[in-house]
């Protein structure tokens, strides 16, 4: 796999109440490991929600797989784990397997069917990720945690190319978190996975990451970790000292 | 009083065999009804029917063929009910109540520009269980097959939908169009059995043995399941025991789905003694 | 967003208007003639004819509304308020009539109680074939009277007395004009009753079955017939299934072919009954109200009761003289 996968030319969202984003031009390879990070209310939520169709676009262009998001129908190439968690429903019947089959609904025309091999597949993406056991629990019933990963595995289910993973890490206590970036990384690695993940733990995503991109509003910084390290700008953002505590945790 | 010479009536029969295909209709919409907060539009869209209804017999329409009139009206609302909950941010219930009221008004103010009607409105806009007709066992007939055949071509999309809409959006799914289907069913339901066996019947039937179900289910498709079961159960069980006590029918079905309703609550605590609080 | 209030407001404005100029072009002919205004269409064609062209006379109900749904809107009440009189039928049909009444001042206006000084009879119960205990009131009006008394054309007689002194009380100038017309009215339902006792002396069944709210009593006990109704004396009590089957049973052991239903409402109970025992289905006309087209044509209460007679005759299969 190789070639871009995102693309983003001067793109803006902006509303009545104001612009949430602007001019943000960056490409995104295959295979690439994207961090996206900046302070509460940049907009790094809405530039994902943009690049997948959820929000609309004022000015400019993005693009998926080189075609334009606001008419992207490729939806077997993507998967997408939303920061919204808290909006699920507790009372929804549905169990941990149900959940992770309607992530292949992407791979399907109408009328969308659930088949055996399907739900092979559900519970080889369950095993993967360490949860075949509870895949009969209703998923009111799971701690934060375990949501999260079943809705991780409801966003790989269908093989996705790009994963895009909004403030994932949000609900999980320290040790899980770790855990959590190493099965990404992984999944990166050895399936070339390409991952955009919003957070704001800079320090940790910079371990994985293969490239920053920093937002506030606009884009302030794209490129590896190790420039945002020694970047200027940054090291005025923050402070020298931030910098380093960001960059040398380890 | 035995169970056959109960059963030998035919409007006894044609109750229980409508009935039933109303109800599982109604229970299974219901589950999906009640998950994205819209468990009054059957009261809504009643509301709007009478409206619509009075426009047809301002023009001397009558009975079958009212009904050309209100069901393109009532499926225009029950759009319109989506588009408010979508465009103008609002709850469902808030956009139910709004097309709700402009429904009512819209049949109390024809009803006084059109200076009365032939006959009284009410009676003939809602049916009675007891009352059906063996075309209309047919025309129920239909509906379910129609209704049941659109649910289990979209079943996981209106799923995925009601699990979350954008989830829903990123697999591809054109939420749009499968909640203007879920809306467009239920008012066909709506209008169609409304006729049939009053709106009092459906619009319990929307909500009752789906949350009963929702207190018990272990997945989804079980909870379809429990729905339609508990919908089926309460019409036989409603019929038989308002013959019994001699009690209004339609009334007794919706005592018994309350009664249903009390023993998922009470099961639901006894199977979970830990969740209790 | 602000050519959209400015839309919204105009809106309102040009609805406000339209609905003023509504109300004015209404009250635009004030009439020196005594305002009547009557609830049920037996007491509007009864004052009708009583008032002649000396009165105006109005009825509350729309046409077509049954009488048991109705419930006064203010308008209505604006209306009672500036009649001189105020005609109803009794306080079990109309239980909402002491209620508007209340808040109006009562200086000129003349209230009529038509039922006044009449012998209520008790609303049956409406299964006593199936339960012989007497004691079921649970569909029935308030007071648990029968209020349906203009169906007794004796009861009807003294209605109009009653309504001719309201016109005498309120427009004293015009009294001997009341009586006359009301003498004439008591002279033509006498002759109405005379043509019931005829027409329904010799008939091959006295039972008479009714798929529709207990209305006929009066009529029946006065021409010696059996009546039965499916529902009970309120039409929106709904009937059970075991009433629905007991009725069936009737039909079948009394052996009539006829099953008769209400004027206004949907016949589907009636029809029902009738599919499941092959009776046919005739009409009988209450008088609570009129359909529209009826009142447009100014159809008259004794009309009514003729084609009431006619189908009497047919469903009971009396002789026809």
């Amino acid at each position: 796999m190789s070639g871009e996968v995102v693309r983003t030319e001067q793109l803006g969202c902006c509303y009545r109440e104001g612009c949430v984003l602007e001019d943000i031009s960056f490409t995104v390879n295959a295979g690439d490991y994207v961090g996206i990070v900046g302070p509460n209310g940049s907009g790094k939520s809405t530039l994902v929600q943009a690049l997948l169709g959820l929000v609309a676009i004022s000015s400019g262009s993005a693009r998926l797989f080189g075609s334009r998001c606001d008419g992207f129908n490729q939806w077997g190439r993507v998967g997408y784990l939303p920061q919204s968690l808290h909006l699920l429903n507790p009372i929804f019947p549905a169990t941990v397997a149900e959940t992770v089959g309607l992530g292949l609904l992407s791979l399907k025309r109408f009328p969308r069917r659930i088949t055996r091999q399907d739900r092979e597949k559900v519970d080889a993406t369950l095993d993967t990720l360490g949860i075949y056991d509870i895949r009969a629990k209703l998923i009111g019933e799971l701690s934060g945690g375990q949501q999260q990963r079943v809705l991780l595995a409801r966003a790989m289910v269908n093989d996705p190319e790009l994963l895009i993973l909004d403030e994932p890490t949000a609900a999980l206590d320290p040790e899980t978190r770790e855990r959590f970036y190493r099965m990404i990384a992984e999944i990166n690695r050895s399936r070339g996975v390409t991952v955009l993940l919003v957070t704001h733990d800079t320090g940790v995503i910079g371990q994985h990451a293969t490239r920053m991109l920093y937002l506030d509003k606009r884009m302030l910084f794209f490129g590896s970790f190790d420039d945002f390290c020694h970047s200027p700008e940054m090291s005025a953002l923050f402070g020298e000292h931030s910098q380093h505590l960001m960059c040398h945790r380890h | 009083m035995d169970i056959l010479e109960i059963l030998s009536y035919g409007f006894i029969q044609r109750a229980l065999l409508a009935g039933v295909l109303i109800a599982v209709l109604c229970s299974v919409l219901g589950v999906f009804l009640v998950l994205r907060r819209l468990s009054l539009i059957g009261d809504g869209l009643a509301h709007v029917t009478f409206g619509s209804t009075a426009i047809a017999l301002a023009f001397k329409i009558y009975s079958a063929a009212s009904l050309l009139v209100s069901l393109p009206v009532v499926l225009l609302a029950s759009l319109g009910i989506l588009r408010l909950t979508e465009k103008a941010r609002l709850s469902g219930d808030a956009a139910i109540g709004i097309v709700s009221a402009v429904g009512i008004a819209a049949g109390i103010i024809l009803a006084s520009v059109g200076g009365g009607y032939n006959v009284d409105l009410l009676s003939y806009l809602f049916g009675n269980i007891l009352s059906i007709t063996r075309e209309e066992v047919l025309i129920a007939a239909g509906l379910f097959c129609v209704v049941m055949l659109l649910l289990g071509l979209f079943f996981n999309d209106l799923l995925a939908i009601t699990f979350n809409e954008e989830l829903a959006r990123v697999s591809g799914v054109q939420t749009r169009l499968i909640s203007s289907v879920l809306v467009m069913l239920t008012a066909l339901s709506v209008v169609l059995a409304m006729k049939l066996v009053g709106i009092m019947l459906i619009s319990s039937l929307l909500i009752l043995p789906a949350v009963s179900a929702l207190q018990l289910a272990r997945s989804f498709k079980a909870c379809i399941g429990l729905a339609a079961l508990q919908g089926c159960c309460s019409v036989v069980a409603g019929i038989f025991v308002s013959f019994i006590t001699n009690l209004p029918t339609s009334a007794m079905i919706v005592l018994i789905n309350l009664l249903f309703f009390g023993c998922a609550c009470s099961l639901r605590r006894l199977l979970t003694p830990g969740n209790s609080n | 967003m602000k050519r959209r209030v400015i839309l919204i407001v105009l809106t309102v404005i040009a609805m406000t208007v339209f609905v003023l100029a509504g109300c004015t072009t209404e009250k635009a002919k004030p009439s020196t003639k005594l305002q009547v205004v009557t609830t049920l269409f037996p007491l509007y064609d009864f004052a009708r004819t009583i008032g002649g062209e000396r009165a105006e006379v109005t009825m509350l109900l729309p046409p077509g509304m049954e009488p048991h749904s109705f419930e006064p809107k203010p308008n209505d009440i604006i209306r009672v308020s500036k009649a001189g009189l105020f005609i109803f039928t009794n306080r079990y049909m109309e239980p909402w009539a002491g209620s508007i009444l209340k808040g109006i001042e009562r200086k000129q206006l003349q209230v009529v109680d038509a039922g006044q000084g009449i012998a209520y009879m008790k609303a049956a119960a409406e299964d006593e074939h199936d339960h012989d205990h007497g004691d079921h009131h649970d569909d029935n009006h308030a007071g648990g009277m029968d209020p349906h008394i203009w169906l007794d054309f004796g009861n009807a007689a003294l209605m109009a007395d009653n309504i001719q002194a309201g016109f005498a009380a309120a427009d004293p100038a015009n009294a001997t004009y009341y009586r006359a017309n009301a003498a004439t009215l008591k002279v033509r339902l006498t002759e109405l009753d005379q043509r019931y006792r005829a027409g329904l002396q010799e008939c091959a069944t006295r039972t008479f079955l009714h798929g529709g709210h207990f209305t006929f009593g009066y009529l029946a006990r006065r021409y010696g017939l059996e009546y039965r109704s499916l529902s009970g004396v309120s039409s929106e009590s709904e009937p059970s299934a075991a009433r629905m089957a007991a009725m069936v049973r009737q039909i079948r052991s009394s052996g009539v072919q006829y099953l008769f239903a209400e004027e206004l409402l949907s016949p589907r109970l009636s029809e029902t009954l009738a599919g499941e025992t092959g009776v046919a289905v005739l009409k009988l006309h209450g008088a609570h109200n009129l359909g529209r087209d009826d009142f447009q044509q100014g159809t008259g209460f004794i009309g009514l009761m003729d084609q009431n007679l006619a189908n009497l005759q047919k469903g009971l299969a009396c002789r026809v003289k």
